[in-house]
Order: C-alpha cells, then sequence, then structure tokens
C-alpha cells in the first residue's frame, strides 16, 4: 500500500516539476514521472491480481471526513493497471503530438500541470471507499479534464463543448451527491463498507440508490440519453487527452456502476433489465450516429457511446445472472463486460492515436479531405486499421474475445424459465449483431476513405512522411495488445476472473472459471491455426511468382478519372442513413446549379443528433424562457437590491419563527 | 476418424466449383442453351490461377490482402459448420458466433479493397455488400439464437438433433430454417434476385462490382471464396434436413443429392426471374427478418405456451 502512495507522490510531484521546468522539456518530464509511477503501480495491483487479498489503508483525515479508507481489491486493481497504463502511453504520445503546439510558442504548463492531476484523481476514484473523499477527487478529475479539453480555448467551439461538458458533469455530480446524502442518513456513515448493510434487504431503497448513481455515473460513461457531451468535447481536445478520456476516464462511471453493484449485493430484476435495454440503445445509437459522422474525432466519440454501451450489456447480463441465481451467464456476463473495458481502452486509445496523427499531417478533421494516406503514413494507415478491425470486435483480435463471451453469456441465459428474459436475450443478441455489422459499415468508411484511395484534397497531397517514432511506438505497444489479447486471451483472462469473483460467489465459481478459461483456450488454438491458414496461403502465393503490371484504376472504358470522382464518405453512409431516414435530422444546404453556364454550386447534408434536437435544445429554450421572467428583478438599481435583502432577512426571520421550533 | 476429415475438406474445396457448374448447366437448360460442361468452373480457375496480374497505381498492400483474407476466412468459418457427414470439423459451443464474425472478418478486407482502388463504382457495391449484412446478421442470429434455446448445447451439429427430436413444430421450424438459410444464400452468394453474377453493368451490381480491378491469381481465389461460401449455407440448409439417423454414407450421399438439388433451384430462380430494383432487395431482405422472427415465435411457443 505504501508503494501505491509512493507512486501518487511521483504523479503531483511530476505535476509540480513540469511548471518549473522549460517548456520544451515539460511532456518529457511528464512521461518520466508518469513511467515511474505507472511502473510502482503495478506491483501493488499486480499482488492484489495474483493473491486476491485485499490491500487497505485508513487515514483519520478530519472531523468532516472521519476516517477515509484507501482499498485496493481486485475490482480496484483492474482499474488501476487500465489507467496507469493507458494514461503512461498518451504521455509518451503527448511528446510528439504536442511539438507544433510548442512551436507555435503556446502555453503548456496549465496543461502538463492539470494532465498529471487527472491521472493521479483516476486513480485515486477507485480506491478511495469515503464518499465525501471520493466526491472531492471526483470532482478533481471532472476539472482537471475540462482545463484539458479547453487547451485550445482561443476556438471559440473549443469555449463552447468545454462549457458543456462541464455542465454534464456537475449534472452527474448532483446525483452522486444526492445518492450518497441519503446512504450517509441511512447509515450514519460515509464509509463505503458500512453501505452494504442498509442496501440489502431494502429493495425500494436500494433501487431509488442504484437509479441515482446509474444516472450519476451513466452520464460520465456516457449511456444514451446522458452522452451528448462526448461528440463535443472528444473533437475539442488535444488528441492525447480525447484517447485518455474515452479510454480511460469515462470508465470510471464505469467503474462506479460496478461499485454500486457490488455494494447491492443481488441486484432486483427490474433494475437489471432496465440497464439491459438502455445499455442496448446506447450500443445502437452510438454506432448508428457513427455512421452519420464524418469528423473523425466525433465518429470516434460516438463509437465511444456504443462500447460503453456493450460494456453495460455484458454488466447487465451479468446483473440478470445473479438476479436470476445462475452463475454461469453471470461470469461469462461479468467478464465480458469488464474484459471489454480493457479492450476498448485498448483499441479506442489506438486509433484516437491514428486518428490525432493524421490531423497532425492533413491539419484537417473531415475524412471527406483526406485520402491515400496509406503511401506516405504507412504505419499511421497501419495501426487505424489494426484498431478497426478491432473495435468491430473481428477475430482475431481483441474486441471479438470479450463480444464472444457476451454473446455466450446471453445464449447461456436464454433456456430461462421467465418469458420476458427469453425475449428480451434474444433481441438483444440480434442487436448486438446488428452492432457488429454496422461498426464493420463505419470503420471500412473510415479507414477506407481516410487512408486507401486517392488524396481528395490539396491536405491530403500535401503529406509526404509519417509521423514521429514517439507517437508511432505507443500506437505499435496498443497494436500488439489488441492482437496479443485476441490471440492468447486465456492468459488474460484469469486477470478478468478474478474481480469477477467478487460478484460471483458460488461454491461452483471455481469450475465455471476453469471452463471459460478452457473455452478461451480453444478459441485461442483455432485463431492461431487461422494465421498459419492465412500465412500458408501468402506462401503459396509467394511461390507461384506471378507478375503484376501497374495500370490505372478501371474506371469502365474512361480513361482519365479524377480524385473527385471517387466514392465519398457520404455517398458510402448514404444507402444506410436513407433506409433508416426516421431516425436522423437531416438538415442539407443547397445551392442548385442554375442557368446554362453554372458556376457555382454545392450540397451539404449535416445530421443532427435527435436526443439533441428534439429533447436537449428545447428544454434549453424552455429554460432560457423561465430565466428571462427573472431579467426584470435584476436591474442594477442598488436601491432594490438593498430592498431584496431586507425582504429576504424578514421572511427568513418569519420562517425562524414558524418553523425553527 | 482422419479419413472422414479429410474427405470433408476435400468436399468443401472442390465440390463448390460443380455446383457452380450445375447451377450453369441448369441455367443454359432453361434458356434452350445447350451450355457449357460441369466442369468449366474448373478450368477457368485453372486458367485464372495461371495468369499473371494487372493492379492498380493507387493500391496499397489492402488490395493484395484482401483475397487472402476473405479466402481464409470463408474456408476456416466453414470449419466450424456441419459439413458432408453431418459433424464440423472444428466442434465447440456458440459456433455460429465464431462462424459469422470470422466472415466479417474477410467481408471488411474486401470492403476496404474495394475502397483501395480509388474508384467511382467499387465504393458502391461495398456501400451495398455493407448496408445488406446490417440486415441480414440480426436475423440469422434471430433464428439461431432462437433455434439454440431448444437445447442446452450450443453447438452448430446438435441443432438438427434438437429440432428432430421436437416434433411437429421441430419440423415446421426446420421448414422456415431452411427458407431463411436459404434467402441468406442468396444474399451472401450474391446471386439472383439480390445480385448478378453475370450481369456487366457496374451500377446494378453489389459483389461483382467490389472486385473490377482484381485479375489473375486474386480473382480465381476470389471466386473459389465465393463459391465455398454459398457451399457453406447449402451445407446449412441440408443439415437441417438431413434426419439424425441416417448412416455415415447414407448422410454423405443424401448431403450431396441435396446440395446438387439447390444449385438446381438456385439455376430455375435465375431463369425465371430478374434481379430486384435496388429498393425492393430491401423488402426481400426483410422477408428473411421476418422469417427468423416467426421461428422465434414457434420456439417461443414450443417452450413456454401451452
Amino acid at each position: 500500500m505504501k508503494i501505491y502512495f509512493l507512486s501518487l507522490g511521483l504523479l503531483l510531484l511530476g505535476a509540480l516539476v513540469s511548471i518549473v521546468v522549460k517548456d520544451s522539456r515539460k511532456f518529457k518530464v511528464c512521461s518520466i514521472f508518469s513511467f515511474l509511477s505507472t511502473a510502482l503501480m503495478l506491483l501493488p495491483a499486480a499482488a492484489v491480481m495474483l493473491t486476491g487479498v485485499t490491500l487497505k489503508q485508513g487515514f483519520y483525515m478530519s472531523p468532516v471526513l472521519g476516517e477515509v479508507n484507501f482499498v485496493i481489491d481486485t475490482l480496484s486493481a483492474f482499474f488501476l493497471i487500465v489507467i496507469s497504463v493507458m494514461s503512461f502511453l498518451g504521455s509518451i504520445y503527448a511528446n510528439g503530438y504536442m511539438k507544433p503546439y510548442l512551436e507555435k510558442g503556446m502555453n503548456v504548463s496549465s496543461h502538463c500541470f492539470f494532465f498529471m492531476m487527472l491521472i493521479a484523481s483516476m486513480l485515486m476514484v477507485v480506491t478511495v471507499q469515503n464518499a465525501l473523499f471520493f466526491l472531492i477527487v471526483w470532482e478533481i478529475m471532472s476539472l482537471s479534464s475540462f482545463f484539458l479539453v479547453i487547451f485550445e480555448g482561443h476556438k471559440k467551439e473549443v469555449i463552447s463543448s468545454g462549457i458543456k461538458y462541464l455542465i454534464y458533469m456537475h449534472l452527474s455530480v448532483i446525483f452522486i451527491i444526492t445518492a450518497f446524502v441519503l446512504l450517509n442518513i441511512q447509515s450514519n456513515s460515509l464509509d463505503f463498507s458500512d453501505f452494504t448493510s442498509v442496501l440489502q434487504g431494502n429493495t425500494k431503497f436500494a433501487n431509488l440508490i442504484f437509479f441515482l448513481a446509474f444516472t450519476g455515473f451513466g452520464i460520465k460513461a456516457g449511456f444514451v440519453p446522458f452522452h451528448n457531451w462526448l461528440p463535443d468535447a472528444h473533437p475539442a481536445a488535444p488528441t492525447h487527452v480525447s484517447g485518455i478520456m474515452s479510454g480511460v476516464m469515462i470508465k470510471t462511471g464505469i467503474y462506479g456502476i460496478l461499485r454500486m453493484v457490488l455494494l447491492l449485493g443481488t441486484p432486483s430484476k427490474p433494475v437489471a433489465f432496465t440497464f439491459l435495454i438502455i445499455a442496448v440503445i446506447s450500443a445502437l445509437y452510438g454506432v448508428l450516429y457513427a455512421i452519420t459522422q464524418h469528423d473523425i474525432k466525433r465518429l470516434l466519440a460516438y463509437h465511444s457511446i456504443e462500447n460503453i454501451g456493450i460494456i453495460g450489456i455484458g454488466i447487465a447480463i451479468g446483473m440478470l445472472g445473479l438476479a436470476y441465481g445462475n452463475p454461469v451467464v453471470a461470469s461469462l456476463g461479468f467478464a465480458g463486460g469488464i474484459l471489454h473495458i480493457l479492450n476498448h481502452s485498448i483499441f479506442k486509445e489506438l486509433l484516437f492515436f491514428a486518428a490525432g496523427s493524421t490531423y497532425l499531417k492533413t491539419h484537417t478533421r473531415n475524412i471527406e479531405a483526406l485520402g491515400g494516406l496509406i503511401k506516405h503514413m504507412p504505419y499511421t494507415a497501419l495501426m487505424f486499421i489494426v484498431g478497426s478491425v478491432a473495435i468491430c470486435g473481428l477475430p482475431p483480435f481483441n474486441g471479438f474475445i470479450s463480444e464472444f463471451l457476451i454473446y455466450a453469456g446471453m445464449i447461456q441465459g436464454i433456456p430461462a424459465s421467465e418469458l420476458n428474459l427469453f425475449l428480451t436475450l434474444v433481441f438483444a443478441i440480434a442487436a448486438l449483431a446488428m452492432v457488429g455489422t454496422m461498426a464493420i459499415l463505419c470503420f471500412t468508411k473510415a479507414s477506407g476513405i481516410m487512408f486507401l484511395g486517392n488524396p481528395r484534397s490539396k491536405n491530403a497531397e500535401d503529406v509526404k512522411e509519417d509521423v514521429t517514432r514517439v507517437m508511432i511506438v505507443p500506437m505499435g505497444i496498443l497494436a500488439f495488445l489488441t492482437f496479443f489479447i485476441g490471440l492468447f486471451p486465456q492468459y488474460i483472462i484469469g486477470f478478468v476472473l478474478m474481480p469477477v469473483s467478487q460478484y460471483v460467489k458460488t461454491a461452483a465459481s471455481y469450475q465455471i472459471f476453469g471452463s471459460i478459461a478452457e473455452l478461451m483456450g480453444n478459441i485461442s488454438w483455432c485463431f492461431f491455426w487461422f494465421l498459419i491458414f492465412i500465412l500458408a496461403l501468402f506462401a503459396v502465393r509467394a511461390v507461384m511468382r506471378r507478375t503484376s503490371e501497374i495500370h490505372s484504376t478501371w474506371g469502365c472504358g474512361y480513361n482519365k478519372p479524377n480524385n473527385h470522382m471517387q466514392y465519398t464518405a457520404s455517398s458510402y453512409a448514404n444507402l444506410f442513413i436513407s433506409t433508416l431516414k426516421p431516425l436522423f435530422k437531416r438538415v442539407s444546404h443547397i445551392k442548385k446549379p442554375k442557368e446554362l453556364f453554372p458556376k457555382e454550386a454545392y450540397y451539404e447534408l449535416e445530421i443532427e443528433d435527435i436526443e439533441e434536437a428534439y429533447i436537449v435544445k428545447p428544454l434549453i429554450r424552455w429554460d432560457e424562457k423561465l430565466l428571462a421572467k427573472f431579467e426584470r428583478i435584476q436591474n442594477g438599481n442598488i436601491q432594490q437590491y438593498i430592498l431584496f435583502g431586507l425582504i429576504f432577512l424578514i421572511l427568513a426571520i418569519i420562517g425562524m419563527v414558524y418553523f425553527g421550533g | 476418424m482422419m479419413i472422414i476429415l479429410l474427405i470433408n475438406i476435400l468436399i468443401l474445396l472442390f465440390v463448390p466449383f460443380l455446383m457452380i457448374g450445375v447451377i450453369k448447366k441448369t441455367k443454359a437448360f432453361w434458356a434452350g442453351r445447350k451450355g457449357v460442361s460441369v466442369w468449366q468452373p474448373v478450368w477457368d480457375f485453372l486458367r485464372l490461377i495461371k495468369k499473371d496480374s494487372v493492379i492498380s497505381e493507387t493500391t496499397s498492400w489492402v488490395f493484395k490482402f484482401a483475397p487472402i483474407a476473405g479466402f481464409a476466412s470463408v474456408v476456416f468459418a466453414a470449419m466450424f459448420v456441419p459439413l458432408a457427414f453431418g459433424k464440423s470439423v472444428i466442434n465447440i459451443p456458440f459456433a455460429f458466433v465464431i462462424f459469422s464474425y470470422i466472415l466479417g472478418f474477410g467481408k471488411f478486407f474486401s470492403l476496404i479493397s474495394a475502397l483501395d482502388t480509388g474508384s467511382s463504382f467499387e465504393g458502391m457495391g461495398a456501400s451495398r455488400e455493407a448496408c445488406f449484412s446490417t440486415i441480414v446478421e440480426p436475423a440469422f442470429f434471430i433464428g439461431m439464437a432462437s433455434i439454440a434455446a431448444l437445447s442446452q448445447n450450443y453447438t452448430f451439429d446438435s441443432f438438427k438433433l434438437i429440432l428432430q427430436n421436437a416434433g411437429g413444430y421441430g419440423y415446421l421450424i426446420i421448414a422456415l430454417a431452411v427458407i431463411t438459410l436459404f434467402i441468406m444464400l442468396l444474399i451472401e452468394g450474391c446471386r439472383v434476385p439480390v445480385d448478378d453474377p453475370t450481369t456487366h453493368l457496374e451500377l446494378t451490381m453489389i459483389h461483382e462490382v467490389m472486385i473490377l480491378d482484381n485479375s489473375g491469381v486474386d480473382l480465381g481465389l476470389i471466386t473459389w471464396g465465393a463459391a465455398i461460401k454459398m457451399f457453406i449455407f447449402e451445407a446449412l440448409i441440408a443439415n437441417m434436413i438431413i434426419p439424425a439417423s441416417l448412416g455415415l454414407w447414407e448422410t454423405l450421399a443424401l448431403f450431396l443429392i441435396i446440395v446438387f438439388a439447390l444449385a438446381i433451384v438456385i439455376g430455375t430462380v435465375e431463369s425465371s426471374m430478374a434481379r430486384f430494383r435496388m429498393t425492393h432487395v430491401f423488402e426481400f431482405i426483410f422477408v428473411m427478418s421476418i422469417t427468423a422472427l416467426i421461428i422465434l415465435a414457434l420456439v417461443t411457443y414450443r417452450i413456454y405456451g401451452g
């Protein structure tokens, strides 16, 4: 446990040191301290994972906070590993990514400081077991990430999405505070371990608490309908920050939900069903809107919503398994969900880094303006394609393993005794299959239009070299991890089953875990042979020695194709979007060609988020109307202000007299 | 057992050629032509792999990798499907999930390889293929998951055992499953009425337009892979029909009869109707979703009703 605090201390020291040193060295300092802290953090986390022993250290902080316990159980240890490793890779990537900003002379002191603070606060969020201290570190996390998002604060849209993010985070905090206050009133304690006794046995209270906590943590995680901040905040933030936010930070919301489930004990059936339905809707909604997006970072942000949905499906299946007393389903569901947390953080960070590299070279996030980058940026392109295959859940990469576990959990749960469970599960399976194929549609679009074909604009044509090694190496590590987990899941599954064993505590759990590990071993063999087969085909092709002549692309007899005649991202997605017309709000800007020799014409299609267009915006308008009525009160007249104060005081005294007794 | 495995794999690799030949012969028969020999697809394939190829200057490694990935994924997906003897090579639970995700791996690369050429047509085919599979896959999963619900055993091999033990409902479900899989065969195999493998009008094609730029060995692998993919779905249909009580060699004989009978049916369908307009293709695919939902309804009634 001392090592844990040493590691945290190193991060905070790094934050301070980075303020002092020269601008050009700041990111190096961040990386070094982050590396040391990660190396140290892995020790206690690995110890907990291997032995299953819970580490605990309490401090008496103040009369208000009382005893603050830092606890590393297997669930916390899992998150500690994910957070520290992913943040460390992000800090390396930042070295290369921030170089042009440094050359422009932008001030990065506060950026480095808050970067280290964000890592430290995330590491504390997943270990602190005191409700009030939890809220404090949670707030530090939200605020430091807010300052990271508004790094390019001189741009108007960055500030506005930063503020949107801040508002959403505080909405989230309101719900969490309410949940904790209610718990505190009931249990008269701030420590998580005391909450269990008030939650278990009182189903109505537990449902209320779970609802509040789910809303609060769900806003952080980005479940539909609380997802709206994600597609705005990610494009605004610098890439290494969006990578960490999407890959790691939103998972603290999932951690909160997992922790609540652990405190709840056996969840009630309606809660588990509601959670499953919300998760399925999030997954479908996220991928549906990802298909419509042409800003690569917005597209990836919508995919975060989809993947949070998939994680949610896994956890919901686990909860259903617990609620129905089926340990096999529960283990498969939790294992799939928790493994998907790790997997998503790996491939999402990989994709964000690759997208950031193209942004750095082409200065545009619009994929319609890209194309042909694979020729001059071969490594970035390879990384993006690996990440795409992994996020679509295709074998032999890691996304498949977790989705497979979730499928297995659902299929195992199907021969259920209750009709509603049966039908829900069948449709959830169909939804997950549909999410998978839509992800294929989306990522063939993204990788095909960005990296393949010919350059579609001057920005893409001007790219002559790949990004520097300091950016490629973290991507390479992530790509290797996706591949390793996909090919050898049996070595990883043990780490995932440790936290699962906290949820599934039956006598048969060892047997169940054993059979899951065995299944993973079989799959590993299958994929091994699959790879051998692909390599063998390559070998045969090489032996055949057929030459190939280089010629221009077949254009149906047309000899002078140009780059604008290529298929575009909009046209690629259009068939799908027009099939599902009612689900989107389409805003098109058209200028039709006129006269005999038309000079100017354009067509632009914008797809607005229906949740934003039909729920959030009307709410805001309504709110503005309501608040406008109070404008009269604020009229700048000091005498009136004093009068208001006087009236308030009188009312307060009357209130005290009547109700104070 | 090794012999059975070997025969299974040989049948998987070589019968598809004959199957395509039979389809062509059937079409020739209905058109009143003499037609080419049923062995012609084999000669075509041998001719293709002898040729050198022409590739586009726009393309990258993706274009060279895609045919291999596609072929490997189809052959490997077939390992999870019960083939000639009613037994699959790799028999593990939840096989239909692995089956369709491995096919997805091949599909992913064939889609981006179409975009790799930078052509104005090939993306169109890719877009259509990707769009159709978003509707096909959920229907397939609903059907398979419903059938799996009748058992505690989730392997492909066990499906027909359960159904045939289920009595009258079982036969109805088998019939619906056959229809569902046959529609899926037409879609995934890119046959009329969804797609026409013989047309050369790029704007109306799906699969053929994606491979306009492939030639030589690559084209050979792609056509072979497409034939095997059709064969896999025929194998799935055959295994729904063949009674579980038959002996090993009778199963093989009946399997081959069904495969060629289906080839004749496909040829007849292709001769008797034109391909649908693109907007109507969706309606056709939704028929598959509906049959899958009827399977679900029947299974639900069987488990919970009465």
